[in-house]
């Protein structure tokens, strides 16, 4: 025997490749024609590389040619088709863009008919919270009870001082229950 | 081992190319007439004939979606990617420089893109169980047994195609890929160095220790013409 088993395994890939030279080919097939466990090897590894080449091995599966060639085919007309494509993608996105902005507006309308009303209220003459009156209002300077008075409000306690309206309800003043509040008391005759 | 015919088959192949995978003169003349065919094919879809392109990527569209799913693994990635790359080889067409093989082309595309994918999903899909540090050592086969060729048959049976599916997870993706390139697509040594970057030694490299590892993973289920059942779970992996 003229090469060792490590040598033909060692050559093996490039024998069945056809990449030896002609001398180093003859010195495995004289190894292979006397040696069972190189020719198993041979054998095997030629089974390995038929097995692969079979088209049914490592194939794509069901449906494939048909979904790549529907890809395809949508790719390929790219003229009417992409166009409808895009108009229809258009026209989607119009109709999203349109359904959004209903629905803002009915937002606004809803938030306006229910906020509205209470603004209205908040600002209507009388109410605590509102400035029911105009100009300058009283406030005191000797108690913390941040309540703003028309000028000679009874209820006004301490020494008064004078600020406008929208400043007394900027720092927190709330208006007198009873000199301008709707809970005015009864005027006295 | 059954009995040993020193006139059976392997002599008997030896006159012929070994396992017809050798490149020679009469698949020099086919691929000839297949890339001038192409050519045609080209010139035609760049003048506007888009419709010819599916004549021409149907040859690849097997070798394209084999690469893919030898290296993502998975088989809807696997498509998923065959799809992108085909497109992708359609826009860029114009790009298409000729200097190889349409299909060589084509399979450039495909591992730039399935390394792509891999890196966005960031995480292992192969499970290689081989030992990449030893590229260049010996490999010594660990399993002696006849295996007498495989009738094709066999590969109706689904529980084998998918056991030579399995047994390239095994691999590392280096001998994997070169296995592929060259024993499934089957490019040249040279197309498969240019496509890896790699030189044609370490390609032979590499091929060896593939379709070595290959045998002995799939001997023990595939050896008596694939009759009896497979042993592939149960294997010892000969590198460890």
């Amino acid at each position: 025997m003229g090469i060792t088993c490590e040598e033909v395994w060692r050559d093996i890939s490039d024998y069945v490749d056809d990449e030896l030279d002609p001398k180093r080919r003859t010195a495995l097939e004289e190894h292979f024609a006397e040696c069972r466990h190189c020719a198993a090897v041979l054998e095997g590894t030629c089974n390995v590389i038929r097995l692969y080449r079979d088209v049914r091995v490592l194939a794509p599966p069901k449906g494939f040619h048909d979904r790549l060639h529907q890809r395809l085919d949508e790719t390929l007309n790219l003229g009417p088709k992409e166009r409808i494509h895009t108009s229809r993608r258009a026209v989607l996105a119009w109709g999203l863009a349109a359904a959004a902005a209903a629905s803002l507006g009915f937002a606004i309308f809803s938030a306006k008919r229910t906020i509205w009303p209470r603004l209205e209220h908040q600002n209507r003459p009388g109410s605590p919270d509102s400035p029911a009156v105009t100009g300058l209002v009283a406030v005191s300077q000797d108690t913390d009870d941040k309540v703003y008075h028309v000028a000679g409000c009874s209820h006004l306690q301490g020494k008064p001082k004078f600020l406008p309206v929208e400043e007394a309800i900027r720092e927190g003043y709330t208006s007198c229950v009873y000199c301008i509040g709707k809970a005015r008391p009864k005027q006295k005759s | 081992m059954a009995d040993w015919d020193p006139s059976g088959s392997v002599l008997a192949q030896r006159r012929t190319p070994v396992c017809a995978t050798t490149v020679g003169a009469e698949n020099d003349t086919r691929n000839d007439r297949i890339r001038s065919n192409e050519e045609v094919l080209i010139n035609r879809i760049l003048e506007g004939e888009k419709d010819l392109f599916l004549e021409l990527i149907r040859p690849y569209q097997r070798t394209v979606y084999a690469t893919l799913i030898s290296m993502l693994g998975s088989k809807e990635d696997a498509e998923d990617v065959t799809q992108d790359v085909l497109l992708k080889a359609l826009a860029r067409l114009q790009q298409f420089r000729r200097e190889s093989a349409f299909g060589t082309w084509l399979i450039q595309i495909a591992i730039n893109e399935a390394r792509m994918r891999k890196r966005k999903m960031r995480h292992g899909i192969m499970f290689p169980l081989t030992n990449g540090a030893d590229e260049d050592g010996a490999y010594v086969p660990k399993e002696f047994a006849d295996w007498r060729e495989i009738p094709s048959e066999a590969l109706e049976r689904s529980e084998i195609r998918e056991a030579l599916a399995k047994a390239l997870t095994l691999l590392e993706e280096h001998y994997r890929l070169a296995f592929i390139l060259r024993d499934v697509n089957e490019l040249s040594i040279t197309e498969t160095a240019n496509i890896l970057g790699i030189t044609r030694g370490a390609v032979k490299t590499r091929l060896r220790r593939a379709r070595l590892m290959l045998r002995d993973i799939l001997s023990p289920g595939l050896q008596q013409g694939g009759q009896v059942g497979l042993a592939f779970k149960e294997v010892r992996k000969p590198w460890e």
